[in-house]
């Protein structure tokens, strides 16, 4: 016998007689012996990969040894374990280079959550009160097996869906397995902020469905179409990265960033120079810019090669966008417009793009089109084949077949109102909070509730899982097995993996080890479709497959091979050659016609009635509203109101006093579907006729942090759609606003404090 | 070698991206107050991203600046100090001797950065999320200032762990929690008395300069001014 198995064998013989004479049950000492070889104030520093947005970084964990009270075989104890205390980014991440983003930091706070559901839930009040009593896993798996089973004995296994944010990596493909095996239908894929119509449009334009990865160190100019590439938008660390490099990390070359929006974001603040433009005219202005370039002859119409082909006019210089036709559309005078097309003309490196409310517009996919042709038009790396390559390419695909792409031009929105019309017997609900996230208007709430069985994989309760009659909590994302693809931020092929950075504290399982258990128990199709037991035997035998692609690796067995790439947090393929880094950036394949798309934008409610473009924008901190529920995030000062645990709209200074409306003052923002109350914020870097609203807040059911705080400003979106790919023009509503109170009723805290919202009390102590 | 440590900001590099912030509370422990606390104005944080509006629509502008302890050479702090809980390190720091702090509040009345926090009650982390805490940091309680350490505690393990291994520190071996997060490599931590550390290739820019330096308070903290843009094409 080991001495390490002998001591953990006295130890618990010691621990069993120690039981016996205890008097107070719920803090025994459950074990001596640690589980893992820590020492005590020595850290280890793990990898993981974060998933607090969908950029993918790569994590490392710092573990340090500590007392944790958590409850193992249905006891609650004190043991030692492992505890994670600080995340910091991977610098063998391609993406995020050892680097990580203020949310990313917060990914502790998920771990640590004290709302997180510690133990499998069924559901004993009414839908949605919350009424919950403890299950054995036993007996929760039993519950969702029969009802499988059901559906399989009545036929109606279409009957099954599958609602989740979309995934990446080997946990879309086992989703997709066991509902092929089941003959469900496939996953409904939803988040509020879909980028189908980026990638409709850059599929059109580059041959690539997908985000951009953008090497902006190399840059000598960058123009933004409303990308908050720095804060939330595609891979802000990634970009943040570039950015620090093409400001200062050239001697004596410093970049013009010029950023082009109507409401201006943090990325917006560090631009050179900030262009307000009235909303859904962005790819005009991209038009007029390159009207003159073409004009002029600053470069030929050929260099727009395929992007340009997909702009009616483009052969012939686009004669309907002179300077003075596209000022009368976007308020941008002519004089800036010609300043800046000789301006991105003549600059060495040269980049355009556009991401956010530009393409949330009914016009979105015309909007993201413009821009493609403008940057197929700058962006001189590619035309000299130069050795730095191009500013804008796309990741690298990782050469096997284990890489799951994105069903990438499907629009969120489409799928999730198929599904609420479809009325499904049974749903499984991961990582997915439609009824916050959808506009009311999507009537998604009254679907689910005529829905007859629902089950959630969910670590909180939120919205949606209130609804739930099955509650099977997962682990925290650091407790389990991940792997990633990021879809953008490196200009290597990269996959990522990562086993658990530490043991789970509550009595909870990872989905994917769910679903497998479920499939072994409903046999025939799945277990020829999920052999495996475990989710990392699977992602064992999908990584392991990239050993031969790996020259330093070819030597290797297989384990050898995992247990590095593990190490490491992940794969990363080759730097490719400037050749592949130009293909990287168009690629070849066939054509597609963009024949018949809108340029003109439209909204919802009239002018007449609703005077103000309302735009939602996408919050630093709190997201779209999934980490709402985090203390560190709800305190972090939002960058450039200073507010935090509050909502809040923005509306400009001039037009505030003609409404007679005050910093503060509670306002009500009405559009055609609903009205939400919220303080206003004045600011000057917002247009005239535009309210800003951050989103996040508005949580009715998300736990003890975030429930009952401010307003949603996506409640009171209409549903207009971008009119090819069917994604949700998220920019498109109007709306109207009136002051209803003083600062007393509005509730508004800022960093410097909010006292006038919470009256002076007499405090002792 | 005897260390200065300092830090030089990048404004031209700096994004307002709010990492630091929160890299610090991880770090060094540091509550968070809740939404009434917060109102009235008791939120603590070691680091602030202030942020000035100049101008008007359509042309705002906006700076943003990150604003932390400023590890004077002549501290307006150290001096007011009744109990000599605010006093000066040999490597340079100001210090906060917790248990000396009677919370007589005067260091923050002199620190004309505001960057010193008084604790107004004590800090609560609901169960489980104490087990964050790091171990390497000590909690505040009530009634007591803090602030800004420089992370003291990574300066004294990577000195402890260079002399067990009896060699110098190397520039970037180790960095602050903010510094580590900052993507856009605004903010450097290094040795000011080392001649070819970044941070002193930075502070002797010819951008650098120092928040408030009229005062004499003889910050080690250096700002480096944003560049412009110059435009090669009209000339």
């Amino acid at each position: 016998m080991e001495r390490r198995n002998f001591l953990k064998i006295s130890a618990l013989t010691g621990v069993a007689a120690t039981l016996d004479a205890c008097h107070a049950p719920d803090k025994q000492l459950i074990r001596f012996v640690q589980e893992e070889d820590l020492v005590p104030g020595i850290a280890t520093i793990k990898p993981s990969i974060c998933t607090l947005c969908s950029a993918g970084c790569g994590l490392e964990v710092r573990v340090m040894q500590g007392d944790a009270e958590v409850i193992r075989n249905g006891q609650t104890g004190i043991i030692k374990m492992g505890l994670a205390k600080k995340l910091e980014g991977n610098p063998r991440s391609p993406v995020n280079q050892g680097k990580l983003c203020a949310r990313g930091q917060a990914g502790l706070q998920v771990l640590y959550h004290p709302d997180r559901i510690t133990h499998p839930i069924q559901r004993t009040g009414a839908r949605g009160s919350g009424e919950f009593q403890q299950i054995s896993w036993d007996d929760a798996i039993k519950e969702v097996s029969s009802h499988l089973s059901g559906l399989q004995t009545s036929k109606s296994m279409s009957g099954l869906s599958f609602l989740a944010r979309p995934l990446r990596g080997q946990r879309r493909e086992l989703i997709g397995k066991f509902l092929k095996a089941f003959g469900a239908p496939p996953a409904v894929w939803y988040e509020p902020f879909d980028e189908a119509v980026l990638r409709q449009a850059n599929l059109l334009s580059f041959g690539h469905a997908a985000l951009p990865t953008l090497n902006l160190g190399r840059a000598d100019y960058v123009l933004s179409f409303g990308a908050d590439f720095l804060g939330t938008w595609n891979s802000p660390v990634s970009q943040s990265i570039g950015y620090g490099a093409m400001r200062q990390g050239r001697a004596g070359r410093r970049a013009k960033f010029v950023q082009v929006e109507s409401r201006m974001s943090q990325t917006g603040a560090n631009a050179d120079e900030w262009i307000a433009c009235k909303p859904g005219t962005e790819g005009a202005l991209a038009l007029g810019i390159a009207h003159v370039i073409l004009r002029e002859k600053l470069a030929p119409n050929s260099a727009a090669s395929r992007a340009g082909a997909q702009i009616a006019g483009w052969a012939a210089g686009l004669p309907k966008y002179t300077p003075q036709v596209v000022e009368k559309q976007t308020g941008i005078s002519a004089a800036v417009i010609t300043r800046l097309a000789h301006e991105i003309a003549r600059s060495g490196a040269a980049t355009a793009f556009a991401g956010g409310a530009p393409l949330a517009q009914t016009n979105g996919l015309f909007n993201a089109l413009a821009v493609n042709a403008l940057e197929s038009l700058v962006d001189a790396g590619r035309e000299t084949g130069s050795n730095s390559g191009p500013i804008l390419s796309f990741a690298p695909d990782v050469p096997t077949s284990i890489a799951a792409k994105l069903e990438t031009s499907q629009a969120s929105l489409a799928s999730l109102t198929a599904l609420a019309k479809a009325t499904p017997q049974m749903l499984l609900l991961y990582d997915a909070n439609p009824i916050y996230f959808a506009p009311a208007a999507t009537k998604i709430r009254e679907a689910i509730a005529k829905i007859p069985y629902v089950v959630s994989f969910g670590s909180f309760i939120d919205e949606t899982s209130a609804q739930a009659d099955l509650i099977l909590p997962e682990h925290a994302p650091l407790e389990q097995w991940l792997d990633g693809q990021p879809e953008s931020g490196s200009t290597q092929a990269y996959i990522s993996v990562a086993p658990p950075a530490v043991a789970p504290l509550h009595n909870t399982r990872p989905m994917t080890d769910v679903l497998l258990g479920l499939a072994h128990q409903l046999g025939g199709d799945f277990a020829k479709a999920l052999p495996w037991t475990s989710f990392d035997a699977m992602l064992k035998a999908a990584y392991t497959a990239l050993r031969t692609q790996d020259a330093s690796m070819k030597t290797k067995t297989d384990d050898e091979f995992w247990t590095a790439v593990q190490k490491d947090g992940g794969w990363v393929g080759a730097s490719p050659t400037a050749q592949a880094r130009s293909a990287a950036a168009t690629s070849k394949s066939a054509s597609i016609s963009a024949s018949g798309i809108q340029s003109e934008p439209e909204f919802a409610g009239a002018a007449a009635d609703f005077p103000f473009y309302f735009q939602p924008y996408v919050s630093q901190s709190l997201g779209d509203g999934s980490t709402a529920n985090l203390p560190w995030m709800q305190e972090l000062p939002d960058v450039l109101t200073t507010a935090m645990w509050s909502s809040w709209v923005e509306i400009n200074q001039k037009t505030a006093a003609k409404l007679g409306i005050q910093q503060g003052d509670l306002v009500e923002i009405q559009s055609t579907q609903g009205s939400l109350r919220v303080p206003a914020v004045l600011s000057p870097g917002i247009a005239p006729d535009l309210i800003a609203m951050p989103t996040g807040q508005g949580h009715e059911d998300f736990g003890r942090f975030a429930s009952k705080r401010g307003a949603n400003p996506l409640a009171i979106l209409a549903l207009v759609t971008e009119g090819k790919t069917g994604s949700l023009a998220w920019a498109a509503t109007r709306v109207k606003i009136t002051r209803v109170g003083g600062p007393e009723q509005a509730k508004l805290v800022l960093f410097s404090g909010g006292l006038s919202g919470f009256p002076h009390e007499e405090e002792s102590r | 070698m005897s260390h200065k440590w300092g830090l030089a900001v990048d404004l031209d590099r700096c994004t307002g991206c709010e990492a630091c912030v929160v890299a610090c509370r991880a770090e060094n422990n540091i509550p968070t107050a809740g939404e009434d606390q917060a109102a009235r104005g008791r939120t603590i944080q070691w680091i602030r991203v202030e942020r000035t509006w100049e101008g008007d629509f359509p042309n705002p502008k906006v700076r943003f600046q990150p604003v932390l302890c400023q590890q004077c050479d002549a501290a307006p702090c150290e001096p007011v100090c009744p109990t000599y809980a605010s006093y000066h390190t040999e490597e340079g720091l100001n210090g906060q001797v917790y248990n000396r702090c009677i919370g007589t509040r005067f260091c923050a009345n002199a620190c004309p950065y505001t960057v010193r926090s008084f604790n107004f009650f004590n800090p609560a982390w609901e169960k489980p999320l104490n087990l964050q805490l790091n171990p390497d940091v000590s909690v505040r309680s009530v009634g007591i200032m803090e602030k800004c350490t420089f992370c003291v505690q990574r300066i004294k393990s990577a000195e402890i762990l260079a002399e067990s291994e009896k060699r110098e520190l190397k520039d970037g071996e180790f960095t602050t929690a903010c510094a580590q997060s900052c993507a856009s490599k605004a903010l450097v931590f290094g040795d000011l008395n080392d001649p070819n550390s970044e941070v002193t290739r930075m502070a002797t820019s010819n951008r650098a300069t120092k928040l408030l330096g009229e005062l004499g308070t003889k910050p080690n903290v250096t700002y480096l001014e944003r560049g412009t843009w110059q435009d090669a094409t009209n000339s």
